[in-house]
């Protein structure tokens, strides 16, 4: 008995390195100034739809195309008499929820092709395998302009999950290649040897070393999402319910904000957007630090 | 020569796949959706002014779309239709079939995309491969570092938004929307060949600046990489003059990578200029399924989805057969694109 317990001390290293990465993440500057602009957003938009209340989001509750500094109206009104700021605080929360809902389902259904098909290899590889190539070689947007122009009046969530049917593509192929090399790796071996069995080895060996990596992919994944619904809904194939930050900038290019130099309507939502991308990037870059850590010596 | 089949084989087989998995969503997705499919038709042709509902017309249709057949046989024929290149009429510009709307609107997008995906490629190759080369050494050079990543980060259709906003509105250098004067006869004078490449430098521009950003930084990235390899140390040890190494050997090298980067962003590249078209008015493919969108006109969005699908699967599996000759460093075997 006394051999196994070395074995398993050999073995299990993953509480102490989930808890090692939380503490990587606080102390790394790119990921934190990211992260507080991220939630720095979120909190204004929950707090300004609590201040301004419901009222505000009704179209007429303003005069039409007022402009910055109205009074009620900071950032002026559509040409509804829409409140855009008050718009902004649901298109906020909204468009982030569509990342967070697709990037989760495609990074957890990447993730889960990429562990089988490079744990397992042989014939579930080889089709798994061209199941990826397929998927990442079509653009996908163009299957998203098919299902959603055929469902209309979606709620944002169910386009979010749309989305990430559509986004496990390139996770399941990273985690593929990551798994094909950890595999080789020795603790995997000593795993083996000690009695574990596949699925153990997956869960408790080789997910540990995919966190602060999945992580990356996942913030990547968030911006994908985004970027693809706001480009849906751009092409007027957002949801008709929910107001999300591409479907802002659609109704502004539809009631001609560019040419009647309504420039504030159709500008805040794309400086939030660039803002909001500019997160996340930060964010990204810094998950790719913890994870690789042989670009922190490169910065 | 069995590898190499064997990867022909491989590769053919991710086309296909790509194809039939894509015809058959193209099927299946609009009969999943809850409703009769004919009283979308119906009221859509009311809505132009036809007579809406009269039991003739719905069984003419009923006949016509086939929706009498059991649904394998309807499937078996729309797959002897895509085969034949059939893809039925438009509804919203009924008698145009699909085919003739997609072989006006074709020429303007593959025209757009290839110049700019070939101007953005080089100079972003090229400029990214002096920066990595010149590394700290040039501080100007490497300034452009973050502005390729600021360019990186930025959504086509946001650079797009600003681009009309400041060369068309603020300045109206360029005109704001369409792919020639309103009005102008399409034909090869010089005229119309100015006019339309007036209108095309901002769609143009916003989709370069964008996708330049990326080759900029792999390739710089790329070049970086290159500079430690031995065969380096040895041209230098050569006393090979600085050009010739960077042009012969690093950037050479470098280049390969930057072409399968090329292939792989292929299907990125077109989804971004569909939305680019839609907020320029550029009358290609994206603009048509903007359109089609508005007037639900759904032949036609699935007509014009398919042909992209089709273009970009088939041009991937010529690119896949390409690169080992043009790389002999990838072999004819299974992992070759990984």
């Amino acid at each position: 008995m006394a051999g196994a317990v070395a074995i398993e001390a050999l073995v299990a290293p993953s509480v102490v390195e989930t808890r090692s990465i939380l503490r990587q993440l606080s102390g790394n500057r790119k990921f934190m100034v990211g992260f507080f602009i991220f939630m720095g957003l979120l909190v204004a938009s929950v707090v300004g739809a609590l201040i301004l209340g419901p009222v505000a989001l009704r179209s007429g509750a303003f005069a039409p195309r007022l402009g910055v500094g109205t009074p009620g109206a900071l950032l002026g009104t559509t040409s509804l008499g829409q409140n855009i700021l008050a718009q902004l605080t649901q298109a906020i929360p909204n468009s982030m929820m569509v990342g967070l809902v697709a990037a989760t389902i495609g990074t957890v259904i990447g993730a889960a092709l990429g562990l089988t098909s490079g744990y397992f290899g042989g014939k579930v590889d080889a089709a798994l395998r061209v199941l990826i190539d397929v998927f990442l070689s079509v653009p996908s947007l163009l299957f998203l302009i098919l299902i959603s122009s055929l469902l209309r009046g979606l709620s944002v969530v169910a386009i979010a999950v749309i989305i990430g049917l559509f986004a496990w593509a390139w996770p399941a192929r990273a985690v593929r290649s990551q798994v094909l090399s950890l595999k080789e790796q020795p603790f995997v071996q000593v795993g083996l040897l000690s009695g574990l069995t596949g699925l153990e080895i997956v869960a408790g060996e080789l997910m540990p070393h995919l966190v602060p990596w999945l992580g990356a992919n996942f913030i990547n994944a968030f911006i994908g999402a985004i970027l693809t619904e706001s480009g849906l809904a751009i092409l007027g194939l957002g949801s008709q319910k929910d107001m999300t930050l591409g479907g802002m900038i659609y109704w502004s290019l539809n009631y001609g904000a560019l040419l009647n130099n309504l420039w504030w309507w159709w500008l805040t939502p794309v400086v939030v957007l660039i803002v909001l991308f500019g997160a996340l990037y930060m964010m990204h870059l810094g998950l790719d630090e913890v994870a690789n850590p042989r670009l922190r010596t490169q910065s | 020569m069995v590898t190499f089949w064997r990867y022909v084989g491989e590769r053919l087989i991710i086309c296909l796949a790509t194809i039939a998995l894509s015809v058959t969503i193209v099927f299946f997705a609009p009969r999943l959706v809850p409703g009769d499919p004919l009283g979308a038709v119906t009221l859509k042709l009311s809505q132009m002014g036809g007579n809406r509902g009269s039991p003739e017309l719905v069984a003419e249709y009923t006949r016509r779309f086939g929706l009498d057949k059991s649904p394998l046989e309807q499937y078996g024929s729309y797959l002897r239709q895509m085969t034949q290149g059939d893809m039925g009429y438009s509804i919203a510009s009924f008698p145009s079939t699909v085919g003739d709307l997609l072989k006006n609107a074709l020429p303007w997008t593959v025209g757009l995309l290839l110049v700019t995906t070939i101007i953005s490629w080089t100079l972003g190759s090229v400029i990214g491969g002096l920066v990595g080369w010149t590394g700290g050494r040039s501080p100007v050079l490497q300034a452009l570092v973050p502005v390729a990543l600021v360019l990186y980060t930025i959504p086509y259709y946001i650079l797009a938004i600003m681009l009309v906003f400041l060369l068309a509105f603020f300045w109206p250098i360029f005109p704001i929307t369409g792919a020639y004067t309103i009005g102008a006869q399409p034909s090869l004078t010089p005229g119309f060949v100015v006019d339309v490449l007036h209108h095309a430098v901002l769609p143009a521009l916003s989709i370069v600046l964008v996708s330049l950003g990326w080759w900029f930084l792999s390739m710089r990235s790329l070049i970086v990489s290159v500079k430690g390899e031995d065969f380096m140390t040895w041209a230098e040890a050569k006393g090979l003059p600085q050009r010739r190494i960077f042009w012969g050997y690093a950037f050479r090298n470098a280049l390969l990578p930057q072409a399968t980067g090329l292939a792989l962003s292929l299907g990125h590249i077109v989804g971004g200029a569909l939305v680019t078209e839609t907020i320029f008015g550029y009358p290609g493919l994206g603009y048509l399924i903007f359109n089609s969108i508005k007037t639900l006109d759904y032949p036609v969005i699935q007509g014009s989805v398919l042909l992209i699908i089709f273009a970009v699967a088939i041009v991937n599996f010529i690119l896949d057969l390409v690169y080992p000759l043009i790389d002999p460093r990838i072999r004819y075997g299974a992992a070759a694109r990984t």
